[in-house]
């Protein structure tokens, strides 16, 4: 980043390449809308180019670029509820149950791909369900595994706030996956 | 053992941020309590699907789109969506100006439109009749009266569709003539007759 922010032609490109994946990744699950996540990342990577300067040296990068990816992905978390009302706690917890019953219908093979796909989306439904605040906390760390003290530099808040948004978080997921779970039986 | 403080650590069990010590207890209680093992379960279970959903990769050439982009906002970083548009103070500044100027102009006005609104307003002279343009009530001595116009229950619509118009035109001024009117068992009589020898007083309301 350092030669980054010396306006080194090769750095930037090189910088992108090695975090595309993770910012992708993390935008893509807090918004689980994959073609959005991928405009989103981009505009992560363009902000991080243009305040460029504004990186403290001594600073972990990661750091910064996650607090970038997190402030963008609540802004338009914020944008589509004002838009469109998409995270509507109500109808997603209709299409949790939808697939959860999708799930069980036994003419489908375990192992198929269909199932499989179908689970993934379960989960992102999910842990698109789980509100705003508590959602880029879990994230961050059940998706991202970051430590609770990064996590806490990312969002602003303090690290005890961190623990107890996650714990809620979790809960909230575990009760949204009930029917999944009591479907799966135990591991 | 206490189950709620057994369950209240279950996040920092599965993040293995417990002590030996307490690592010790709870195994202790999973093996006695049913309950808060199958609960335990289902909290592992929920954070082992939400660590099985594979990594999302970014598009092909991700690299150069984002290169582009932040080459061109870079050189222009204005194409980048401002949160808050420059409109947004601008019209607001120029509604207060128009506000202000609507609340300040009657102020503006020359002093010889207060003047004209003055003089309209004086009660005419004596010798006027109540119904002053009534000729029989006319007397001898009466003046001409004042340039004027009656609403009448025919003419008051037309009146007041003049009137919205006539904000500071006052060429258009309505007087409204007043006779004073006592009540004797219930029927309205005129406190005064028309006759040439008795006086009214015409009031004068400009708008």
């Amino acid at each position: 980043m350092a030669r980054v922010a010396e306006d080194d032609e090769r750095a930037f490109p090189e910088l992108v390449r090695r975090f595309q994946g993770r910012v992708t990744n993390l935008v893509s699950r807090i918004l689980n809308d994959r073609e959005c996540a991928d405009d989103l990342a981009q505009e992560v990577f363009v902000r991080v180019f243009v305040h460029r300067r504004n990186y403290r040296r001594g600073s972990k990068f990661s750091t910064w670029l996650f607090t970038i990816a997190a402030n963008l992905a609540k802004n338009e978390i914020r944008r589509r509820v004002r838009k469109r009302n998409w995270f509507s706690l109500d109808a997603l917890q209709e299409m949790v149950n939808d697939s959860a019953i999708q799930l069980a219908d036994p003419t489908e093979g375990r192992e198929s791909t269909m199932e499989r796909e179908q689970l993934r989306d379960t989960i992102g439904r999910a842990i698109a369900a789980v509100p705003e605040k508590y959602r880029l906390s879990l994230v961050l760390r059940d998706i991202e595994g970051l430590a609770y003290e990064e996590i806490a530099q990312v969002l602003g808040i303090p690290g005890g706030t961190v623990r107890s948004r996650i714990n809620r978080a979790r809960g909230m997921l575990r009760r949204k996956l009930q029917p999944l779970l009591r479907r799966e039986g135990p591991s | 053992m206490n189950c709620g403080r057994v369950r209240g650590l279950f996040g920092a069990y599965w993040d293995d941020e417990i002590t030996q010590a307490e690592r010790e207890w709870m195994d202790a209680h999973f093996a006695s309590c049913t309950a808060c093992r199958e609960q335990y379960d289902a909290y592992a279970r929920t954070l082992e699907l939400v660590g099985s959903l594979p990594r999302e990769e970014a598009s092909a050439g991700f690299v150069d789109r984002v290169v582009s982009r932040a080459r061109r906002a870079a050189e222009a970083p204005d194409r980048l969506p401002n949160p808050n548009p420059r409109w947004v103070p601008l019209a607001a500044s120029v509604a207060l100006g128009v506000l202000l100027f609507a609340a300040v102009i009657p102020w503006l006005r020359p002093a010889s439109d207060h003047g004209r609104i003055a003089s309209r307003a004086t009660p005419v002279t004596t010798g006027v009749s109540a119904r002053a343009d009534l000729p029989s009530a006319a007397g001898p001595d009466a003046g001409p009266p004042a340039p004027s116009r009656r609403v009448t229950s025919e003419s008051g619509a037309s009146a007041a569709a003049v009137m919205s118009d006539s904000i500071f035109d006052h060429t258009e001024d309505v007087e409204f003539i007043l006779d004073p009117v006592t009540t004797r068992r219930a029927h309205p009589r005129a406190a005064v007759s028309h006759t040439a020898a008795v006086q009214g007083e015409r009031a004068v309301i400009t708008f």
